[in-house]
């Protein structure tokens, strides 16, 4: 026989029938069933083939810990593996199907693994194919992990979309149960703002299935009182569908709330996950207990289930577990199942007590067999029939459903995901949360409190405790008239049964049974954590919420100790799986990362830009124009017209920094390594800053334009970085300075404006003399521009070698300034240029980047050495600028390449080799650090790092390029490639 | 006199606006934002700001110890900045932001529930009263929020990331419309 519905009852809605199916075979359900309730009402027991051995597996609980139900839901792009069909709300539509079988769910040729299992034990893998050691990778892990799995993930990208969103609250109440109900309403009454959260979809937690009577209303009628006053409330908000997975420091918890998981079809305005991070001033859990399994053969048998689970299928959704039942219990709470059950109308068969003697009070029908126990079960797709271990003697006895009742766990993982461990309680034989946590309260059978009434209490007096923290004043609300039947105490533990024949699981998901935890313990890895990692008991996406504390129990008893001496494994995030939509949020696709646009950015887009994504700017990478066929050709266009005309290259990006006060030329004295004490208002300075180890950490020039206030400019990669150095070195190395900062870099649109021609475009719009001798290489200052109409701020600063400025105009107005510079270039032939040119004129010149000053190089490395100053007192980076390595004679200095045969090239990132050398790393030289071609000499070019580079210039050398077995033979020269007396940044 | 028209460019004049029911995102009037930074160990300088902005409409906000943006609708002229720049000596430094930081407005009875999408800090009304500023992330972009009412905010950003929070905002807003 198999599950079925019954007539009444339950929490469905019989009035609203779901078709939905499962493995393609129509079935229908009803509004507020799970899909695990409606397979059991359709009569489906068997849902799903084990890990390892394809076992047949059926249902074993009603919530967040199943470890055997596990399908795959959706289609196409929506398809969700390994989803527990014990929490997956039925919604009309939904399409289940079973995983891990093939051909199919009854008939299963990975079954046959169960025959191969006397092999299978724990580290099987690891003894057998270890040899010949290439194979694993290639032939064995492959293999392995087709024939052992869970379902599968969709290639198709997800339609869906994600966000995240932040929380506050004074309280934070995890879990709608008795105790958080009550905690939630007591604080909320008391006008605290609260956030009580519930992976379910109705508050209630054990209220929905309980049949105690509360204030004269059924339990489930008081949730859902206690839960339209909590929703009234303008302080509270109740959030259900949304587990908190994560406890992190500064009391902030991680939640993730299905808000469509349960639709056919999700609305495009909402997210189908949405992944809360919740700030609480204090928190309480009110997470419950999770009921042991009991490890006897044949323990995974579809139709085996937990006794808590069975109650809430009955009396949650009506569905009885089949017609003659039994239970297998070593507590008492196996009889109020067998209560229900009776109420019911479902025949139980027998009460399998491992204890002496059944409770004295007990008075039901059923036989109690006590000082008994369940040893096996027996059947092929579900159970038939369960052996009874008794007096000395065995009993088969027919059934078609088995309960089991092991006791219970407090769930406690939240509270222990910040490094704390939980301890064991003899008395209440469990793991309880560590205690005196920070801010975290537990109540409730979290706290391995049991009773309702008891929850209740202790939910509200946890609650007061907590605001009186707070300071917020509370009135002791009345407590709740509880009628209920005696609750069951907790019972010593049975961990090992006598006589076992088949396979005993203690890990479901994972296909561990008894026998392999023994394994690990004779073989040496009796620790938890080895065995976890031996045998993978409570590894995968249950993370052993059932297995865990019985593995525990079987090391302690195979060592002989107490469970207190074995401990647990380390609790982490999640609880329970966390998609990665939910942890991505909106940020995917385009939105990924922020866009970052210069304000030129449109201005290069109307002049035909080809943009380059340079972390998040997106910088014009060169203008093509018509008639160009390669990047190539518009780029070497825009270096001769550069070195022959006038060209204009937007470089905003560049960080810009002010730096104020009456100490600042002392501060960027200590910053940079060459002199700054004594630049003349007026000019500007290239500058080279160093870390504290002496290597160069960023380079630019700055200006002064006040005699306290200059202006500082960075590379685009560092501007971050460098007004981060900059702060620091103000607020925590020097605060007796007077120095203060701003980063200006979204202020000022910055134009380079470059070649023998620039100054005759310039005049046409800067007001004031820029001839060579009213403005020399080298000078700032402010300037007015268009007859007063505008003030920018003008440099003559090169970066290509040529004759050279950089026009500094507020963002608003920088379209509109470039425009007009285009217009009066015209007759010039002004061009504008993007970084490809900019890299090329700056390679052609020997001026370096980030691309030389790679974290390796200190100033002597680049033909710096005469700038850092041997006078100052001090400035970062000085001392360690002395180490001895740092000073040695082979260490890799910058040189320039290029090919002995002009129509030859080599790549960055190839290494320099002696002529004739062999093409090992033993033989190594050096690398090229930067490499374009060059229009001017009329071949590629290079920089290089190579040892003692300076020299050797004249020598011969060879270029390898070692992933692609490339050599160009080549010749050392001189990094300046242009103008190496500097004639042209002086005219 | 050059016969060139300089012509002002606002950094999200082009973008589309949401109409959202109960919020509105606004691109607010690229007028003034100039950065007050204080000298270093200097006493509170709330009252020498409230005399320096004087009776002009122009708010102080707030952003970090002895720092502080005083925004307005209206852009400075050259003469007006350098008064404002007269009146904070010797006390701070003042700095012309005006076009590099950009002013959005969202309002709306929902508002505070949109920006917790975004943002870490917590926006109740008892514990970010009108008039309180924070330096935060929203999402992935760093901004300067302010309460200007009790259902209106400002949000100042980096000019090279106005159209990216722009964006983020209206996508943010989705749910709401």
């Amino acid at each position: 026989m198999t599950s079925y519905r019954l007539a009444t009852g339950g929490l469905v809605n019989r009035a609203a029938p779901l078709a939905f199916s499962f493995d393609g075979k129509p079935m229908a359900g009803l509004e507020g069933d799970t899909l695990a309730s409606a397979l059991l009402a359709n009569g489906q027991m068997l849902v799903g083939r084990s890990f390892k051995y394809h076992r047949p597996r059926g249902i074993l609980t009603a919530g967040a810990s199943e470890p055997n139900a596990l399908v795959t839901i959706g289609r196409r792009e929506r398809t969700e593996p390994n989803t527990r069909a014990t929490v997956q709300e039925l919604y009309e539509g939904l399409e289940a199907r079973s995983q891990n079988r093939w051909p199919s769910l009854d008939f299963d040729v990975g079954a046959l693994n169960g025959l191969l299992s006397p092999f299978l034990g724990a580290g099987f893998y690891y003894k057998t194919f270890m040899w010949p050691a290439p194979l694993w990778e290639k032939l064995y892990e492959p293999f392995i992990r087709r024939a052992a799995g869970l379902g599968k993930a969709t290639h198709e990208a997800d339609p869906d979309s994600y966000e995240k969103s932040w929380a506050h609250c004074d309280l934070l109440v995890v879990g709608a149960g008795p105790a958080g109900l009550a905690a939630a309403l007591t604080a909320g009454r008391a006008g605290a703002r609260v956030i009580l959260v519930d992976e379910g979809s109705m508050p209630g937690g054990s209220l929905l299935f309980d049949t105690a009577m509360i204030d004269g209303m059924t339990a489930s009628d008081f949730a859902r009182e206690a839960s339209a006053e909590l929703q009234s409330m303008p302080n509270v908000r109740l959030m259900t569908r949304t587990t908190a997975f994560g406890w992190y420091d500064g009391n902030v918890f991680g939640a993730v709330e299905r808000v469509q998981k349960h639709a056919c079809d999700p609305a495009s305005h909402l997210p189908v996950e949405r992944l809360w991070r919740i700030v609480a001033k204090q928190a309480l859990l009110a997470t419950g207990a999770e009921e042991r399994p009991l490890v006897f053969g044949g323990n995974d048998r579809p139709g085996v289930m937990m006794a808590s689970a069975m109650r809430a299928y009955l009396n949650r959704y009506g569905v009885a577990p089949g017609k003659a039942t039994a239970i297998f219990t070593c507590n008492d709470s196996g009889y109020r199942l067998a209560r229900d059950l009776e109420a019911a109308g479902i025949e139980v068969t027998a009460i399998v007590d491992s204890r002496p003697t059944a409770p004295p009070g007990y008075r039901g029908r059923p036989r109690v067999i006590a000082n008994a126990v369940v040893c096996q079960t027996k059947g092929n797709k579900s159970v038939s029939a369960i052996e009874v271990l008794h007096d000395g003697r065995s009993e088969t006895i027919a059934v078609d459903a088995l309960a089991m009742a092991g006791g219970f766990s407090p769930i406690i993982h939240l509270a222990c995901h910040r490094g704390s461990r939980p301890f064991w309680s003899e008395e209440n034989a469990a793991f309880l949360a560590p205690q005196d946590l920070k801010d975290l309260r537990i109540a409730g059978a979290a706290a391995a409190t049991v009773g309702i009434a008891a929850c209740i209490q202790e939910g509200s007096a946890q609650a007061a405790a907590i605001l009186s923290e707070l300071g917020i004043s509370c009135r002791p609300a009345a407590l709740p008239n509880v009628e209920a039947e005696e609750e069951s105490r907790p019972a010593k533990p049975l961990w090992s049964i006598p006589g076992i024949k088949g396979k005993a699981f203690v890990d479901f998901q994972n296909d561990v049974h008894l026998k392999d935890i023994g394994l690990a313990v004779r073989e040496g890895y009796g620790h938890v954590e080895l065995a976890k990692r031996y045998t993978t008991s409570g590894m995968a996406t249950d993370q052993g919420k059932l297995s865990n504390v019985n593995a525990i129990g079987l090391l302690a008893e195979a060592r002989g100790v107490s469970p207190a001496e074995i401990g647990t494994t380390t609790f982490r995030p999640f609880y329970t799986p966390v998609s990665f939509g939910a942890l991505t949020g909106a940020h995917s696709g385009y939105h990924f990362q922020p866009v970052r646009k210069s304000p030129l950015h449109d201005w290069a887009a109307k002049n035909g830009a080809i943009f380059v994504e340079t972390g998040l700017w997106y910088r014009s990478a060169w203008f093509p124009r018509g008639g160009e066929k390669t990047w190539r050709e518009s780029v070497d266009r825009e270096v001769v017209n550069v070195r022959q005309n006038v060209g204009l290259c937007d470089v905003s990006t560049l960080g810009k920094i002010e730096i104020f006060g009456a100490d600042a030329a002392e501060f960027l004295n200590r910053v940079y390594c060459n002199a700054f004490l004594k630049l003349p208002v007026g000019k500007a300075r290239y500058g080279l800053m160093l870390r504290e180890d002496g290597f160069i950490y960023d380079d630019g020039t700055t200006s002064r334009l006040g005699e306290g206030h200059f202006f500082m400019t960075t590379t685009t990669a560092y501007a971050a970085g460098v007004m981060n150095h900059l702060e620091f070195c103000a607020q925590a190395l020097w605060p007796e300075l007077d120095v203060r900062l701003a980063s200006a870099t979204d202020q000022w649109a910055q134009m380079a404006i470059a070649g023998p021609k620039a100054r005759l475009v310039l005049e046409k719009i800067v007001d004031d003399d820029i001839s060579s001798a009213a403005f020399p290489f080298l000078a700032a200052k402010e300037v007015s521009l268009c007859g007063g109409k505008l003030h920018a701020r003008f440099f003559r600063i090169s970066f290509s070698g040529e004759l050279a400025y950089e026009l500094a105009v507020p963002a608003g107005y920088a379209e509109s300034i470039a425009d007009i510079l285009m217009n009066a270039g015209a007759e010039h032939g002004l061009q504008p240029y993007g970084t490809e040119a900019l890299g090329v004129l700056r390679i052609e010149k020997g001026h370096v980047t980030h691309s030389e000053i790679n974290g390796t190089v200190i100033p002597d490395d680049l033909g710096f050495g005469k700038m850092v100053s041997a006078t100052k007192a001090d400035f970062i980076g000085k001392v360690m600028l002395e180490r001895e390595g740092l000073k040695a004679a082979d260490r890799l200095r910058l040189v320039g390449v290029r090919p002995l045969d002009p129509t030859a090239s080599f790549k960055t990132g190839s290494h320099i080799l002696e002529k004739n050398a062999a093409a090992t790393l033993e033989n190594d030289q050096g690398y090229v650090t930067s490499s374009a071609f060059s229009p001017h000499i009329g071949c590629t070019i290079g920089l290089a790092l190579v040892k003692r580079g300076p020299e050797r210039l004249g020598e011969e050398v060879v270029v390898w390029n070692g992933l692609k077995s490339e050599y160009a033979p080549a010749i050392l020269c001189d990094p300046i490639f242009v103008d190496p007396t500097n004639e042209r940044l002086h005219v | 006199m050059s016969d060139f028209r300089i012509t002002l460019r606002p950094a999200l004049g082009s973008a589309p606006r949401p109409g959202s029911r109960g919020l509105s995102i606004t691109a607010m009037p690229e007028g003034h934002v100039v950065q007050v930074l204080g000298r270093p160990h200097a006493p509170d300088l709330f009252g020498v700001l409230e005399r320096a902005t004087g009776a002009a409409h122009r708010s102080v906000r707030a952003a970090g110890p002895g720092q502080w943006f005083i925004v307005g609708d209206a852009p400075l002229s050259r003469d007006e900045f350098a008064a404002l720049s007269t009146a904070l000596q010797p006390h701070a430094t003042a700095v012309d932001q005006s076009h590099g930081r950009v002013r959005i407005r969202v309002e709306g009875t929902i508002v505070e529930r949109m920006l917790a999408k975004g943002t870490a800090v917590d926006l109740d009304p008892g514990a970010f009263p009108v008039g309180t500023s924070a330096m935060t992330l929203l999402g992935h972009v760093s901004v300067h929020l302010t309460r200007i009412e009790i259902a209106a905010f400002e949000v100042m950003v980096l000019r090279g990331f106005a159209e990216s929070l722009w964006e983020d905002l209206v996508r943010m807003s989705v749910e709401f419309a």
